[in-house]
C-alpha cells in the first residue's frame, strides 16, 4: 500500500522527525455554564510534548477532564491560560480550515441525517482542501480510496453507512480523519462500543498508521491495558489534574493508580517491558 | 475534476487538473454556466413583461374607437368607460339583478356562478366565483366594463381588472338609500337614466308608504340569523341592518364587525322577539327553525317557545332593488297589525310575468311583487 | 466510488430544465380559453422582438398578459419555496422542516393583513396599492427573521434546536395575533386573506415587484449554493463538520437569511403554499441523492415543474373557477407524504 499522497504544507518547517510535533503548555481551563456562577470545571495546568510517530493515551476514569484536554488540542476550545502548539502554530489561532488540514478528530459514532455511502463520507474528509463550491478532484478521490485500504476496509467502499456493523462504521469514520491527511489524530474513547477483537484491530491499526505515515495520535480512553499495551506515552488524568506523564510503565503503577480509579490493583510487566494492570481482588 | 480523457481542459495547457490555478478556472467555469441558465429564464421573463406596457383594452379591433368618458366610481377611483358600454360583466349577484331591473339585460355578456336570479342570469356565460373570477374567462369576453362591489368582491381582483386595462366600476352600498342611489348611479353609467329614475322613484314611494304604516309602532326587536354554529348575525353599519331598521326592526346586536359572532348567553340576556331567517325557500327555512330549537339552550328564548319566527327570502343579502320587497314582507310578518287592510293598497301581484321579458322595467317590478305572493301562498300551505 | 462532477450536475439539471420547459409550454396551452400552439409560438417571438402589434391569435394577448406571467410566478414561487426547504432541512437536521417553520410566513401574512388595513385609510395611486401589500408582506417576514434569529441564538450563535422552538412559538404567536386582527376588523379588505392563506397565484403582479423578485432569488439562491458542499457536512453533525473545516456560524448565517428570504419574497407574492417546500427535497432526494450540489438545482427546478402543474390544474380542473393552488398541493402533498414516511424517507 503506497503512503497517501501528501502536499508540503505552509509551516511545515524542514525539521528531524524527532523534534516535538505537538506541545502542550501550562494549559489549564475553566467553564462556566452561566456568566453569574463560579466556573463548575476546571482543567489545572498541564503541560506534555508528542512527537511524530507518537501515540499519546489520555488515561483517567470519567469526569477528569480527558475529553476537555482533547478538544482543547483539537483546537475548539481556547484555553484559559498556557498555550497548545502544532508545528509552532497555535492550534486555536488556526482557521477553521487550516485547523482541519492538520487536526483530524475521530468522534465516537455519526449520526446521519440520511443515508449515505462509505466512500461519500470517507471523501468528505477531503472538504478542508476545497475551495467554496467544488467538486472532488482524481487527487481527492485516490486519496479517499487510499485511507480506506489502510484502515482494511477498501470492500466496504459502496455500502450503506445505516447498514454496516458498529466496528465497521468505526473503521470507515477512522478512513475519513485519515483522508484529511492530518498531522494530528485525535480519537475520543474510540473502543468504548467495540469488542476485545475490534478494539486490539483498531489500537493496532493506530500504531501502525503513526509509524508509516507519521502521525502523532492522542487516544482518549480510559482502559487501563490498552494504554500500557500500545502507547508510547500516557498522561494520567484525576479530576482535571494532571498526575503524571510519561512511558507506560513509569505512569502505570500500583499505588497511583489505586488511588485514582479506587479500585484494588496489580501491576505486572510483561516480557516486551510494557506494564499489564489486573483486578486484585483478595479473597 | 474530470474524467481522463474527456476533459477539454486538456486543450489549456497552462492549467493542470490538479494546479490550484485549473481547480480555479473551473470552479469559475462552473458559476459561469449556472448563471447562464438563469439568464435564460430572467429572459424569458423579461420578455413576457412588455405586454404589461400595453394599457388598451384588449377589444378586437372596432371600427371606429368607442366615445369615452371619465366616470369616478363609489370607491372614489376615476376610471374611463365608453358613452354607451355594450359588453358588461358582472361579478356580483346583486349587480346582475340589478342590471336586469334596469332591463340592460342584454348588453350583459357575463357573470358569475352565483348569479341565479332572475333565472334568465343563469344562462349567461360563466367567469367563475365572485372571490375568485377567472380572468382569462373575463378577457375572453372582451368586455368594455366590467362591475364590482365592496361587498363581495376582492380588491385584488379590481387590481388584476386595471392591469390588465379593463374598468371596472366598484360599487359600495352600506344603506337602503345607498342602494337606490347605486341603481341610480348605475342607470346613469350605463345610459338609461330614465328608467333608472322611474325605478328609484317607484322604490321610494313604497318605502315611504310603509314608513307610514309603521311610524307608529315601536320596533320589533329581532336577532337576524346568519349562521348558527357558530352564531353569526349582522353589524350595524350593513345594509342588511338598515333593510331591517326600514321594516320596524331592530337587531338585537349592536356590532361595528360585518358579521358579528355572538353567543347564545347574550342573545338569551336581550332576548329577541323574533328570530329572522333569509331563505331562498321558506320550507327549508321552517325546518332549520326546528332544528335550532332542539338545540340544547335555545329553548330558554321565548322567541322560540313561541314559535316566533320570520322567514324572509334571501333577496335581504343582496343590495339589489329587490330587497324592498324582503323588507315589505319582513313588516308585514313582524307588524301585522299594520297591514289589516293590505290588499287594497299593495299593488297588483302579477304571477304570470315571464322572468326575462326585455321590454323595459315593468316587468321586472311584477317580478319583484310575484315574490311575496308566492311565499304567502306557501306559509298558507 | 463516483462522486459528483461538473458534467453530472449540468446534465442532470439540463434534463430538468427541459422538463420545465415542457411543462410551461403545455401550461400556457391549457386554460379558460383554447389557443394554438403554433399561433403561440409566432406571439412569443414577435413579443421577444418586440413587436407586439403584430399579435396574430386572438387570444395572444390574454396568454401571454394574463396566464404567461402567472406561469412564470409559479416557477419563481416553486423554485424560491423549494431551495428554501432543502436549506432548513439541512440547517435545522430536520426532516420535516418545511420553508414556515420558523415563521416567515406568518410573519409575512401579518404584515400584508397590516397593509391592507392601513391601505384602506390612506390614500394610494393604483401603482402603489398594488405594490403595498407584497412591501408589507415582505417587511413582516424580514422582522420576523430577524426575531426568531434573536430568540434562536445561544452563547451568541444559531442553535438548531432552540432555532426551531423560537420559531414555532414565533409562527404560533403571530397566527394568533392574525386571528385575532381579523375577527375584530372589518370584513371587507380581508375577504382575500382566506385566499392568501390557501395560496394563490391568480393576481398578475406589478412588472417592478416581479424583476425585484427574480433578482433576489438569484441572489439568495445563489448565496445557499455557495455553501452546498458545507451542507453536506453538517447534515453530519456540527461538530464533526467544524472539525472537517466547516465554518459552522457563517454557514448557518448565510443559509438562515438566504432561505428566510427566499420564503419571504414568495410568500409575499403568492401566500402560503403548502407542501412544496416540504417534499419536493425529499423526492429530488431519493431521485438524485443527498448531495447538496446537486439537491438545490434539482429542487429548485423540481419545485418550479410541481408548482406550474399543480397551478395549471388549479385554474383548469373546476373551470372557469380558480381553486387555490394551495388546495391543489396539500391534494396531492398529503399522499406523497404519506408513501414517502413509509419508505421511511422523511
Amino acid at each position: 500500500m503506497s503512503s497517501a499522497l501528501r502536499h508540503p504544507l505552509p509551516g511545515d518547517a524542514p525539521r528531524a522527525s524527532s523534534d516535538v510535533r505537538l506541545s502542550v503548555e501550562q494549559v489549564s481551563y475553566a467553564y462556566a455554564p452561566n456568566p453569574s456562577q463560579a466556573p463548575l470545571f476546571t482543567l489545572e495546568a498541564m503541560s506534555f510534548q508528542a512527537k511524530p510517530g507518537e501515540l499519546v493515551a489520555i488515561l483517567g476514569p470519567n469526569a477528569s477532564g480527558k475529553s476537555t484536554l482533547l478538544k482543547l488540542i483539537s483546537g475548539a476550545l481556547q484555553p484559559l491560560s498556557g498555550r497548545i502548539f502544532l508545528n509552532g502554530f497555535e492550534t486555536h489561532s488556526l482557521a477553521v480550515k487550516t485547523r482541519a488540514q492538520r487536526i483530524a478528530l475521530v468522534q465516537q459514532e455519526s449520526r446521519l441525517l440520511f443515508p449515505s455511502r462509505a466512500w461519500e463520507f470517507v471523501i468528505q474528509g477531503r472538504h478542508p482542501y476545497g475551495g467554496g463550491l467544488r467538486f472532488e478532484s482524481e487527487e481527492d478521490i485516490i486519496i479517499a480510496n487510499n485511507a480506506l485500504a489502510q484502515v482494511g476496509a477498501s470492500e466496504l467502499a459502496d455500502r450503506w453507512m445505516d447498514k454496516i456493523s458498529g466496528g465497521e462504521k468505526q473503521r470507515i469514520i477512522l478512513a475519513r480523519a485519515l483522508a484529511q491527511q492530518p498531522l494530528l489524530l485525535l480519537l475520543d474513547e474510540p473502543t468504548l462500543h467495540l469488542d476485545i477483537g475490534a478494539q486490539v484491530d483498531l489500537l493496532e491499526s493506530l500504531r501502525r498508521l503513526a509509524a508509516q505515515n507519521r502521525y502523532t495520535v492522542v487516544v482518549v480512553t480510559h482502559e487501563l491495558n490498552l494504554a500500557g499495551e500500545y502507547a508510547d506515552q500516557v498522561v494520567l488524568m484525576h479530576r482535571g489534574k494532571c498526575l503524571r506523564v510519561g512511558p507506560p510503565a513509569t505512569v502505570l503503577q500500583r499505588e497511583i493508580l489505586e488511588q485514582v480509579f479506587q479500585a484494588p490493583l496489580s501491576v505486572e510487566m510483561t516480557p516486551s517491558g510494557r506494564p499489564r494492570v489486573t483486578l486484585f481482588t483478595n479473597k | 475534476m474530470y474524467y481522463p480523457g474527456f476533459s477539454p481542459v486538456f486543450l489549456f495547457s497552462g492549467f493542470s487538473r490538479h494546479s490550484r490555478q485549473g481547480r480555479f478556472v473551473l470552479q469559475k467555469l462552473e458559476k459561469a454556466l449556472r448563471r447562464v441558465r438563469v439568464f435564460c429564464f430572467a429572459a424569458l421573463l423579461l420578455g413576457a413583461l412588455p405586454l404589461h406596457a400595453q394599457s388598451s383594452t384588449p377589444a378586437p379591433a372596432s371600427p371606429a374607437p368607442p366615445a369615452m368618458r371619465e366616470v369616478v366610481d363609489e370607491f372614489g377611483r376615476s376610471i374611463r368607460v365608453p358613452q354607451l358600454p355594450t359588453r358588461i360583466v358582472s361579478l356580483a349577484p346583486s349587480l346582475t339583478e340589478t342590471l336586469y331591473a334596469l332591463g340592460v339585460q342584454d348588453r350583459l355578456v357575463g357573470d358569475t356562478d352565483f348569479c341565479d336570479y332572475p333565472p334568465d342570469a343563469q344562462k349567461k356565460k360563466k367567469v367563475g366565483g365572485p372571490i375568485n373570477p377567472n380572468l382569462e374567462a373575463i378577457a375572453a369576453l372582451h368586455p368594455d366594463l366590467v362591475l364590482v362591489t365592496k361587498e363581495i368582491n376582492r380588491l385584488d381582483t379590481v387590481r388584476a381588472l386595471d392591469t390588465l386595462g379593463i374598468p371596472a366600476y366598484a360599487t359600495h352600498a352600506q344603506t337602503v338609500d345607498e342602494i337606490l342611489s347605486t341603481t341610480q348611479k348605475l342607470a346613469d353609467l350605463l345610459g338609461v337614466p330614465e328608467t333608472g329614475k322611474s325605478l328609484t322613484a317607484d322604490l321610494e314611494s313604497r318605502l315611504t308608504a310603509l314608513h307610514a304604516k309603521l311610524e307608529s309602532l315601536p320596533p320589533s326587536r329581532v336577532l337576524f340569523v346568519v349562521w348558527t354554529r357558530p352564531l353569526i348575525s349582522v353589524g350595524k353599519n350593513t345594509f342588511i341592518a338598515d333593510a331591517l331598521r326600514r321594516a320596524d326592526a331592530a337587531s338585537i346586536v349592536d356590532a361595528t364587525q360585518d358579521w358579528p359572532q355572538t353567543n347564545l348567553e347574550e342573545v338569551v340576556r336581550l332576548q329577541p322577539e323574533y328570530l329572522v331567517f333569509a331563505a331562498s325557500h321558506p320550507d327549508s327555512a321552517a325546518r332549520d327553525f326546528e332544528a335550532l330549537s332542539v338545540l340544547p339552550g335555545w329553548q330558554l328564548l321565548d322567541a322560540v317557545r313561541k314559535h316566533r319566527f320570520a322567514v324572509i327570502s334571501d333577496a335581504v343579502n343582496r343590495p339589489a332593488p329587490r330587497i324592498v320587497s324582503a323588507i315589505e314582507d319582513l313588516a308585514r310578518q313582524l307588524h301585522p297589525a299594520a297591514f289589516q287592510d293590505s290588499p287594497a293598497t299593495e299593488k297588483p301581484a302579477s304571477p304570470a310575468s315571464a322572468p326575462s321579458n326585455p321590454r323595459g322595467p315593468t316587468p321586472a317590478h311584477m317580478t319583484l311583487e310575484a315574490q311575496p305572493f308566492e311565499m304567502e301562498i306557501a306559509c298558507a300551505r | 466510488m463516483r462522486p459528483l462532477t461538473l458534467t453530472r450536475l449540468l446534465l442532470r439539471c439540463g434534463i430538468l430544465a427541459v422538463i420545465l420547459f415542457v411543462v410551461v409550454v403545455v401550461a400556457m396551452k391549457l386554460g379558460a380559453v383554447q389557443v394554438s400552439l403554433y399561433g403561440l409560438g409566432r406571439d412569443l417571438i414577435s413579443v421577444l422582438l418586440h413587436r407586439t402589434s403584430a399579435l396574430s391569435s386572438d387570444y395572444g394577448m390574454i396568454v401571454l398578459g394574463i396566464r404567461l406571467p402567472r406561469i412564470l410566478l409559479a416557477v419563481f414561487v416553486g423554485a424560491s419555496l423549494s431551495v428554501a426547504g432543502v436549506s432548513f432541512q439541512a440547517l435545522l437536521r430536520n426532516p420535516l422542516a418545511d420553508p414556515y417553520v420558523l415563521g416567515v410566513s406568518s410573519g409575512a401574512a401579518l404584515g400584508a393583513i397590516v397593509a391592507l388595513i392601513l391601505e384602506s385609510r390612506l390614500d394610494l395611486t393604483p401603482e402603489m396599492a398594488g405594490l403595498i401589500t407584497p412591501v408589507g408582506a415582505f417587511l413582516g417576514a424580514a422582522l420576523t427573521i430577524a426575531a426568531v434569529y434573536i430568540l434562536g441564538r445561544r452563547e451568541g450563535q444559531i442553535d438548531s434546536t432552540t432555532l426551531l422552538l423560537g420559531g414555532i412559538i414565533t409562527a404560533s404567536f403571530l397566527q394568533a395575533v392574525i386571528m385575532f386582527l381579523m375577527t375584530t376588523l372589518s370584513g371587507n379588505n380581508l375577504r382575500g386573506s382566506a385566499f392568501w392563506f390557501m395560496g394563490d397565484l391568480s393576481t398578475p403582479q406589478p412588472r417592478s415587484l416581479l424583476y425585484f423578485l427574480s433578482f433576489g432569488f438569484i441572489i439568495a439562491a445563489g448565496a445557499i449554493y455557495t455553501t452546498a458542499s458545507d451542507l453536506n457536512l453538517l447534515l453530519a453533525g456540527e461538530k464533526e463538520a467544524m472539525h472537517l473545516g466547516v465554518d459552522v456560524p457563517r454557514v448557518r448565517i448565510v443559509v438562515y437569511i438566504a432561505a428566510s428570504i427566499l420564503t419571504g419574497l414568495a410568500v409575499s407574492v403568492s401566500g402560503t403554499i403548502g407542501y412544496v417546500g416540504l417534499l419536493v427535497p425529499h423526492v429530488m432526494r431519493l431521485i438524485f441523492g443527498s448531495d447538496h450540489r446537486m439537491l438545490i438545482p434539482a429542487s429548485a427546478l423540481g419545485g418550479a415543474i410541481a408548482l406550474v402543474i399543480a397551478d395549471t390544474l388549479a385554474r383548469t380542473v373546476t373551470s372557469p373557477t380558480d381553486l387555490p393552488v394551495g388546495a391543489m398541493t396539500a391534494l396531492a402533498g398529503a399522499p406523497l407524504f404519506i408513501y414517502l414516511l413509509r419508505r421511511r424517507i422523511a
